[in-house]
C-alpha cells in the first residue's frame, strides 16, 4: 500500500469513528466515505495529500461533513435513558420484593422442609443475588424499550443492555463484596454507600455503554 | 505584538464575513464553469478570498448538492482516477440570481451606513 493510500485509509478510519460517535446510519457512513475516498484519491493523483486538503483535524472535518450533508443521526439522549432505566429498575425491585414476600408467605404456609435440609450458602446467595439482578435488568430493559419506544435505535440499546447488564452486575457484586470484606462488613453509612455506589456505577455505566454501542454500530 | 493581534482580529473578521456568503460565492464560481472540490479552493484563492480550506469547502458543496443547487458528474482525469465535478443546476442558477440581488441590496445598505457614519479623514477621535 502506498503512503498516500495509507494516509487516506487513516483519515477515513478517523472520519468513520467520528460518524459512528455521532450516530450516523451505516448506509450514510458508507456513502460519505465512498465520496470522500474518491475525492482524496483524485487529489492524491495531483500530488495533494489528505493533510494538505483537510489540515490536522480530520475528525472536525468529518463532523462538519456529516452536519452539512444532512445525514440521519440518532441523538444519544444518555440522560433520558439512564433516568428511565433507573426508574424502571426501582419499580421492578419494589414489585419483585412484594411478589417474593407474598410467595414466601404462601410457601411457608404450604410446605414444610424436612429437618436437616441444608441449602449450600453459595446456592442461596446465587439465587438471591441472581433473582435481584434478573428483576432489575428486566425492569430497566422493559422500561427503556416501552417508555422510550419512539427514540431512534432504542431496540438495539435495549438488546445491548440485556447483554451488558448481567455481567456488569456480577462484577459489581463481587467488587462490592470485596469492598465490604475490606471494611470488615461494617454496617456504617460509609461502607454501605461504597457498596451501593459500586453497584450503581456498574448499572449506569453498562446502560450508557449499551446506548453508545447501539449508536456506534448504527446500521 | 499589537500588529499580530490586529492581524488575528482581521482574519477572524474575514472568516465571519465569509461564513455568511461562501455558499453564494461557490455557486457564482461554479456558474461560469464546473469544477471539482479543490479546484474550487483554488478559485476562491484566485478571486481574492485568500486561503479557504478544502475542509470548509467540501462540506459546503455537499450541502449545496443536498439542496439540489449543484449536481455532480464523473470526469476522467489525465493524472489519476475520475474526479467528481460539480456544476450548477437550474435551481442553483435561480437561487444564485436571488441571492445576488439580495446581497447587492444588503451590501448597498451596509456601504451607505458605514459611509454616512465614517469619521472625516484626519479625525482621530
Amino acid at each position: 500500500m502506498t503512503t498516500s493510500g495509507s494516509a487516506i485509509d487513516s483519515v477515513l478510519a478517523t472520519a468513520d469513528r467520528e460518524w459512528r460517535t455521532l450516530g450516523v446510519h451505516r448506509r450514510d457512513r458508507v456513502s460519505l466515505a465512498t465520496d470522500l475516498r474518491a475525492e482524496l484519491e483524485a487529489a492524491g493523483a495531483d500530488g495533494l495529500s489528505p493533510a494538505d486538503l483537510l489540515g490536522a483535524d480530520p475528525a472536525g472535518f468529518a463532523r462538519s461533513l456529516a452536519e452539512e450533508s444532512g445525514v440521519e443521526r440518532a441523538a444519544p439522549r444518555y440522560g433520558t435513558i439512564l433516568g428511565v432505566a433507573g426508574a424502571g429498575a426501582v419499580v421492578a425491585l419494589v414489585a419483585g420484593y412484594a411478589l417474593v414476600a407474598g410467595l414466601h408467605q404462601v410457601f411457608v404456609a404450604a410446605f414444610d422442609l424436612p429437618r436437616g435440609t441444608r441449602v449450600p450458602i453459595w446456592l442461596a446467595a446465587g439465587v438471591f443475588y441472581g433473582g435481584v439482578v434478573a428483576v432489575v435488568v428486566a425492569g430497566a430493559v422493559l422500561s427503556v424499550r416501552i417508555a422510550l419506544r419512539d427514540v431512534p435505535r432504542i431496540r438495539h440499546t435495549a438488546a445491548r443492555m440485556t447483554l451488558l447488564l448481567p455481567p456488569a452486575f456480577g462484577a459489581a457484586i463481587l467488587a462490592a463484596a470485596a469492598a465490604g470484606r475490606a471494611m470488615d462488613f461494617a454496617l456504617t453509612p460509609a461502607a454501605i454507600s461504597t457498596e451501593a455506589a459500586i453497584v450503581l456505577a456498574a448499572f449506569f455505566g453498562a446502560t450508557a455503554l449499551a446506548r453508545r454501542w447501539s449508536l456506534t454500530a448504527a446500521g | 505584538m499589537w500588529r499580530m493581534i490586529a492581524t488575528d482580529e482581521a482574519a477572524e473578521r474575514q472568516a465571519q464575513l465569509l461564513r455568511g456568503c461562501l455558499d453564494m460565492c461557490l455557486l457564482a464560481l461554479l456558474a461560469g464553469e464546473p469544477a471539482h472540490g479543490y479546484e474550487l479552493v483554488r478559485r476562491l484563492d484566485t478571486a481574492g478570498f485568500g486561503p479557504v480550506s478544502y475542509g470548509t469547502v467540501y462540506p459546503l458543496v455537499t450541502r449545496l448538492h443536498r439542496l439540489g443547487l449543484v449536481a455532480d458528474m464523473r470526469q476522467p482525469s489525465p493524472t489519476g482516477p475520475p474526479r467528481k465535478v460539480y456544476r450548477l443546476t437550474d435551481t442553483g442558477h435561480q437561487r444564485l440570481t436571488a441571492w445576488r440581488r439580495q446581497w447587492t441590496e444588503f451590501a448597498g445598505v451596509v456601504n451607505a451606513t458605514i459611509d454616512v457614519h465614517a469619521p472625516p479623514p484626519g479625525d482621530k477621535r
